[in-house]
């Protein structure tokens, strides 16, 4: 599974599950914010692309997260 | 808004005793044009060099190009940049046509520096090799970047743009040669023929991708990473109120010398009241985050929308991950029922395999395409280098490398060189100039 | 005098028709049927020295006993070009002319050259490997096809300049490069008359096709207990390394990838990793290179039980103008290697 700021690219090059990340530069963890809401950030994602990597999809698909 | 900008055609360039123009010779005191250029105590050492087209000089690192200019009326010819914050396109501008200053580090190149060939076969791969050029060749004290591939080369940019200012003004109290006019009516003040002609805007997206400030192309001496689109008059383009960054593989830069002489914006200029109605410029920009890109593409259609555009031209200053900036605003014009042409290079890869832009999308079904970064490019020994020739390997500039296993390094034992296209100093040209394009193998 | 070998199947190497699509390849010095043809467009500074005849089902299949029959009799000849076809709409002969040519250039490196009508279904499978030129429904445009690729090779003999693909005739092998025009028309005048056809309905012809784009086929979900037993890995595209970069991983353009031992760390600090990424700002990642390889998270859902654990290396290379070759071969690579450590399941975060 892809985690990628840019889901376009992701997309147009042929990944099947994807997890947005918040940035090219810093994917997962915004440096203006505290070490802590990072790693908050980053679990959370990875979180998410983990669950994906089990979960049945039937086309591309792009998985939601909620930080 | 009424720019007229009036031309003096430089046939030579020579020094001499007096920095002036008579009669087609610029004639430049290089020891006043040092003193300009060390105003900046940055600045440790510094050089002047003329190149003319057709000279076996090879230039590299090269940093920038500005055409000397000056302002009637006062005022720096990059307001908020060299001087007081003014506004551009207005009234009238000096331009020594036909020339640049180059400004070239003595040692030290980066990521965003390309190389000009004057002469020979490698002459063709930019348009600066068509120009005379006042090369600045110096080097700074700015130690904390020395090392790094990723440049501001602020000191050496600014004593460029004060060059070209210095320059400029010897033609300050004298009647141009020609002079060109650049006139648009307010939006909602133009004639019943101009409206009945399809409306149309130009979107540039300027290169804008460090979040650290020092190295995006500037407006008004403004970071272009702190922005969202914005409507502005194209005469405030060419007449200074952009300059170009520091940071982009260099054949797909804009110079500031490109911003000044955007043939884009002047071709829209000639077909304008004949084939179309030119609305004006949506000053877009690029971004490092999917959110910013879908951001800018909302805030230009919506824009292009109110202004009531029926067409558009989207330019892009850089490749790669910009692709999907350029591609999210053609495809938000389209979708906003915008009829746009896409101006931009590719990057296909050394073997021309790859896909062509990063993102892709069937509604840009209408490009210009100026031609791919990563071809290869051999070529042979030049009699004089200005600059470093090994700051090419040694530097990481974009197209240049120090080592690899087929290849070698780029910068060869006998001084011919190996490069991609990516290092050529603006030479992509997707300003307008370019007679490259690309087809299928 | 250069040297030229074509290769026909059994109909048009006369040794007869669907009956004996069986034949065995063979090989005759001198010219058959087409081979004639071939040699008078070539001229008198080229020579068709063999023909090479097979048998369209011996070929289809027994694909590779017939391939290693005919690289047999090439082996001790001398030739500067390869022929094969026309093969108009035939399709097991379009195919046949595909593989051989395809394994011809592979074995001998010399230009191979084929014909085939666009409905034949070689002209899919063969044509980003090849020259195969834009040819006839059926044997009535003999001539012209054996014209058109016997003009093309004289051209590649000859080390003439060769033009695009829809100049020269054949179908474009997916190669895109730059050209200067040969009457300059600058960008401006390009856009400008693409955008007037365009507001005004007419035909235009975008210089960027864009390609179908290619999808991957799915891979089946890990079941849901699974998760919990499998070791994940991280691959990146961001260009974290060790800080000194080791495999010396160009910045930009990269041909190169790494893997870094990390079994025995939490997370990644700044000052221990960094990014050689050129095509970001790398403050962020060189302060904390967990926001591109999130070891720090991988670990804290190791412990809580949620997966297995993390394979001992991470992988790295570097993505900004990077090509889609290259990095398709690393990315093989790199899943070669997970796959003969045994691991299912990776996350690839790129910048």
């Amino acid at each position: 599974m892809q985690m990628a700021n840019l889901i376009p690219v992701a997309k147009s090059v042929g990944a099947n599950r994807m997890v947005p990340t918040i940035s090219i530069p810093y994917p997962l963890g915004d440096p203006a914010t505290s070490k802590e809401q990072q790693f908050k950030l980053r679990y959370h994602r990875v979180g998410v692309a983990l669950d994906a990597l089990t979960t049945d999809i039937q086309e591309q698909t792009v998985f939601k997260v909620k930080i | 808004m009424k720019l007229e900008l009036g031309n003096f055609f430089v046939q030579d360039i020579v020094f001499g005793a007096q920095t002036a123009y008579v009669e087609g010779i610029l004639t430049i005191n290089k020891e006043e044009a040092l003193a300009v250029v060390k105003e900046d105590e940055h600045i440790t050492e510094a050089d002047l060099v003329i190149v003319k087209p057709g000279d076996m000089v090879r230039l590299v690192p090269v940093k920038e190009a500005i055409e000397p200019r000056h302002r009637i009326g006062g005022g720096p010819i990059f307001p908020g940049v060299t001087g007081d914050l003014m506004q551009a396109g207005n009234g009238r501008t000096l331009a020594l046509k036909d020339c640049s200053v180059l400004v070239v580090g003595q040692h030290w190149g980066g990521f965003q520096d390309g190389l000009i060939d004057m002469g020979g076969e490698g002459a063709k791969y930019t348009y600066y090799s068509q120009l005379k050029n006042i090369v600045l060749v110096a080097d700074t004290d700015e130690e904390f970047e020395r090392y790094e591939q990723q440049k501001k080369n602020r000191a050496l940019r600014w004593a460029g743009m004060r060059l070209a200012e210095y320059i400029g003004s010897c033609v300050k109290d004298m009647e141009p040669e020609t002079v060109e006019t650049y006139e648009l009516a307010p939006v909602t003040k133009r004639t019943a023929e101009e409206n009945a002609l399809p409306n149309v805007v130009l979107v540039l997206q300027p290169q804008s991708q460090m979040e650290e400030l020092g190295y995006n192309d500037l407006l008004y001496g403004w970071d272009c990473n702190r922005m969202v689109p914005t409507f502005m008059h194209p005469n405030e383009v060419i007449d200074g109120a952009m300059i170009s960054g520091s940071f982009m593989p260099c054949s797909s830069k804009w110079s500031t010398y490109d911003f000044q002489n955007f043939p884009m914006i002047k071709r829209l200029y000639q077909e304008h009241g004949k084939t179309i109605n030119f609305l004006g410029v949506i000053m877009s920009n690029l971004n490092v985050a999917l959110e910013q890109k879908n951001r800018a593409a909302l805030f230009v259609a919506q824009m292009a929308k109110s202004l009531g555009a029926d067409a558009a031209v989207v330019a892009e200053e850089g490749y790669g991950n910009p692709d999907a900036d350029f591609i999210a605003c053609i495809v938000a014009l389209e979708d906003a029922g915008v009829k746009t042409v896409g101006l931009t290079n590719e990057c296909t890869g050394r073997d021309g395999a790859s896909q062509p832009l990063v993102a892709l999308d069937e509604k840009a079904n209408a490009i210009v395409s100026c031609g791919n970064v990563s071809e290869m490019i051999i070529l042979p020994p030049m009699e004089t280098v200005i600059g470093e020739l090994q700051s090419l390997a040694r530097d990481g500039l974009s197209g240049g490398w120090n080592h690899d296993a087929i290849l070698g390094s780029s910068v060869r034992e006998d001084g011919s060189i190996i490069m991609e296209n990516n290092a050529m100093f603006c030479g992509d040209q997707v300003v307008g100039w370019s007679t490259k394009t690309m087809v299928e193998f | 005098m250069k040297k030229a070998i074509l290769y026909l199947n059994q109909f048009f190497g006369q040794i007869g028709g669907e009956e004996l699509a069986d034949h065995a390849p063979e090989i005759r010095e001198g010219l058959v049927g087409p081979a004639m043809e071939l040699q008078k467009q070539l001229g008198d500074d080229v020579q068709v020295t063999h023909t090479i005849i097979c048998g369209d089902n011996f070929m289809g299949s027994r694909t590779q006993e017939a391939l290693d029959t005919i690289l047999s009799f090439l082996e001790d000849k001398e030739f500067d070009i390869f022929f094969a076809g026309p093969a108009f709409r035939a399709g097991r002969y379009g195919s046949a002319c595909g593989n051989i040519c395809k394994t011809v250039k592979e074995k001998f490196n010399v230009p191979v050259i084929t014909s085939m009508n666009d409905e034949n279904p070689g002209v899919e499978m063969f044509k980003k490997e090849m020259y195969i030129f834009k040819g006839g429904a059926s044997a009535a445009a003999m001539r012209k096809d054996v014209a058109a690729m016997a003009k093309f090779g004289l051209k590649i003999l000859n080390s003439e300049e060769l033009k695009s693909a829809d100049e020269e005739g054949y179908y474009g092998r997916g190669v895109r490069s730059q050209i200067w025009m040969e009457s300059p028309v600058p960008a401006t005048d390009r856009v400008i008359d693409m955008l007037l056809k365009k507001v005004q309905g007419q035909p235009f012809k975008s210089e960027l096709p864009i390609p179908p784009s290619d999808l991957i086929p799915i891979a089946p979900a890990i079941g849901l207990g699974d998760l919990s037993k499998l070791h994940i890995a991280v691959v990146t595209s961001g260009g974290i390394v060790p800080v000194g970069n080791p495999d010396r991983i160009q910045s930009a353009s990269a041909t190169k990838w790494g893997k870094y031992h990390i079994a025995d760390k939490y997370d990644l600090i700044g000052g221990e990793y960094q990014t050689i990424h050129a095509g970001f700002d790398p403050a962020a990642a060189n302060a904390d290179p967990d926001v591109i390889v999130p070891l720090d998270a991988l670990r804290a859902y190791e412990k809580e039980g949620k997966i297995g654990g993390i394979h001992p290396y991470f992988y790295s290379t570097v993505g900004t103008g990077t090509t889609q070759a290259e990095a398709a071969r690393m990315g093989r690579e790199i899943a070669a290697e997970l796959l003969a450590a045994g691991i299912k399941a990776a996350i690839l975060v790129s910048t």
